[in-house]
């Protein structure tokens, strides 16, 4: 078997992309609401363990999840989150390649570790919210979102950020944990994989 | 009835538009109107991109909808919103601002799937040498989205009539029981899927050809410049502001 991604590698990542990105979407909705604006950091890892850790029993090659994280990146993008996420999103995917190559690919415990490295890729959509905190703010407000800018900026002091990535991490951890649980209750005795 | 993203039969009229000029639009719109910073002219201005695009493939329909969705809530956004207090002035705002912010991305990106072949969309991204480890997950992507919806849909009625749902008391048990069958699903038509595209020569050595006739032609040239115009705006508003 070889290295180089084949076609069928490439069907995978397209299929764990759209499974993840939908979820993702649900989750993201929550968002119009200003206190779950920070909440989001942490519940799209949460729930998006579990296609995530399906998906990572399926990567044996490397480069399959940095495609994946370029591709999350560009949906963001289009979906209105900033173009920070791209960038964010294939860091965090190549670090995490790099975790699943070091391990070979096999290890439960270290996918899950995996997971939580490859979830701080959500803190990408705050990053305009922390850095440019002015000109975002100026922006809501032009757009007459006034209430909606004050209640967001008192959800997103400047400390949020480090507090964000730890979340992010802990609830990428913890998503991963529930995946896997859910992966050998169902999956693996259905023989899926 | 089954919905698809990216066409998979040609079925479009009027004038045609190279699928990288499609592209171009849909990033350039996305960038100064989610991107962040949108002056309030600059915004309203290529909100008109997506209802010429639907008048040039003759989408009468679709034109109509997005026209009227479009000023009804601007209207409503000058009219009404200052005047409403309290919450429901909130509400107002979320229900009129959604569709006010996100109208133009979403009628533009309809207008892409849905007078864009899986083939043109590959020709194009090609033609703009994309590599093909990122064209082809893509092309799957894009394909699989209602695939992924549908499931969820049929899953959700399914798991309704046994009760499992947010107010039955089993609130818990709804992201396993809703997930898992929909993974499996996807996954096995995502095995289905791999092996069609394997019969149709997806995994072979050599490189792939493609019957699509694409090109730039003068419309495309136009609303290239345009594109430019607006991202070079855009920039001079990012350095002065």
């Amino acid at each position: 078997m070889s290295n180089r991604l084949q076609g069928k590698d490439f069907i995978s990542i397209g299929i764990y992309t759209a499974i993840y990105f939908v979820v993702n979407f649900i989750v993201s909705l929550l968002g119009f609401i200003p206190i779950f604006i920070p909440l989001t950091a942490v519940l799209v890892p949460l729930i998006g363990g579990i296609p995530m850790m399906l998906y990572f029993t399926k990567i044996k090659k490397f480069g399959m999840l940095t495609i994946t994280g370029l591709l999350i990146g560009v949906l963001m993008l289009l979906t209105g989150m900033g173009y920070w996420c791209i960038i964010t999103c294939v860091v965090f995917a190549l670090i995490t390649e790099f975790i699943l190559k070091g391990s070979g690919y096999k290890s439960a415990k270290m996918e899950i570790l995996a997971h939580g490295v490859f979830s701080i890729w959500t803190i990408g959509a705050f990053i305009p919210i922390i850095f440019f905190r002015d000109s975002y703010y100026a922006n809501l407000v032009e757009l007459g979102r006034a209430d909606y800018a004050d209640a967001l900026m008192s959800f997103m002091p400047d400390w949020i950020l480090p507090i964000l990535i730890v979340g992010a991490f802990v609830a990428g951890i913890v998503g991963g944990i529930i995946g896997r649980k859910i992966f050998k209750k169902h999956f693996e005795r259905a023989e899926i994989m | 009835m089954t919905s698809e993203l990216l066409a998979s039969k040609k079925n479009n009229t009027g004038i045609q538009f190279d699928p990288r000029t499609k592209m171009a639009v849909l990033f350039t719109l996305v960038i100064i109107i989610l991107g962040g910073s949108f002056q309030t002219t600059l915004y309203y201005t290529p909100a008109l991109l997506p209802l010429l695009f639907f008048l040039f493939s003759k989408m009468w329909k679709s034109a109509a909808i997005y026209a009227v969705t479009f000023l009804a809530c601007l209207c409503l956004q000058f009219f009404a919103v200052p005047y409403v207090p309290g919450i429901p002035g909130y509400l107002l705002m979320i229900i009129v601002l959604l569709p006010l912010y996100f109208s133009p991305s979403i009628a533009i990106a309809y207008y892409f799937v849905a007078t864009t072949t899986v083939s043109e969309f590959i020709a194009g991204m090609e033609r703009l040498h994309i590599p093909r480890q990122i064209t082809i997950p893509m092309a799957v992507m894009f394909r699989f989205f209602p695939t992924v919806m549908e499931e969820w849909k049929a899953i959700g009625d399914a798991m309704k009539m046994r009760g499992i749902r947010l107010r039955g008391g089993k609130a818990g048990a709804i992201l396993e029981y809703r997930f898992v069958p929909m993974l499996m699903c996807c996954v096995k038509i995502g095995e289905e899927l791999s092996a069609a595209s394997l019969t149709r020569g997806l995994g072979g050595p050599v490189k792939r050809t493609n019957i699509c006739k694409i090109g730039l032609h003068i419309q495309d040239i136009l609303f290239l410049l345009i594109c430019l115009a607006g991202l070079v705006f855009q920039i001079i508003l990012w350095i002065i502001g």
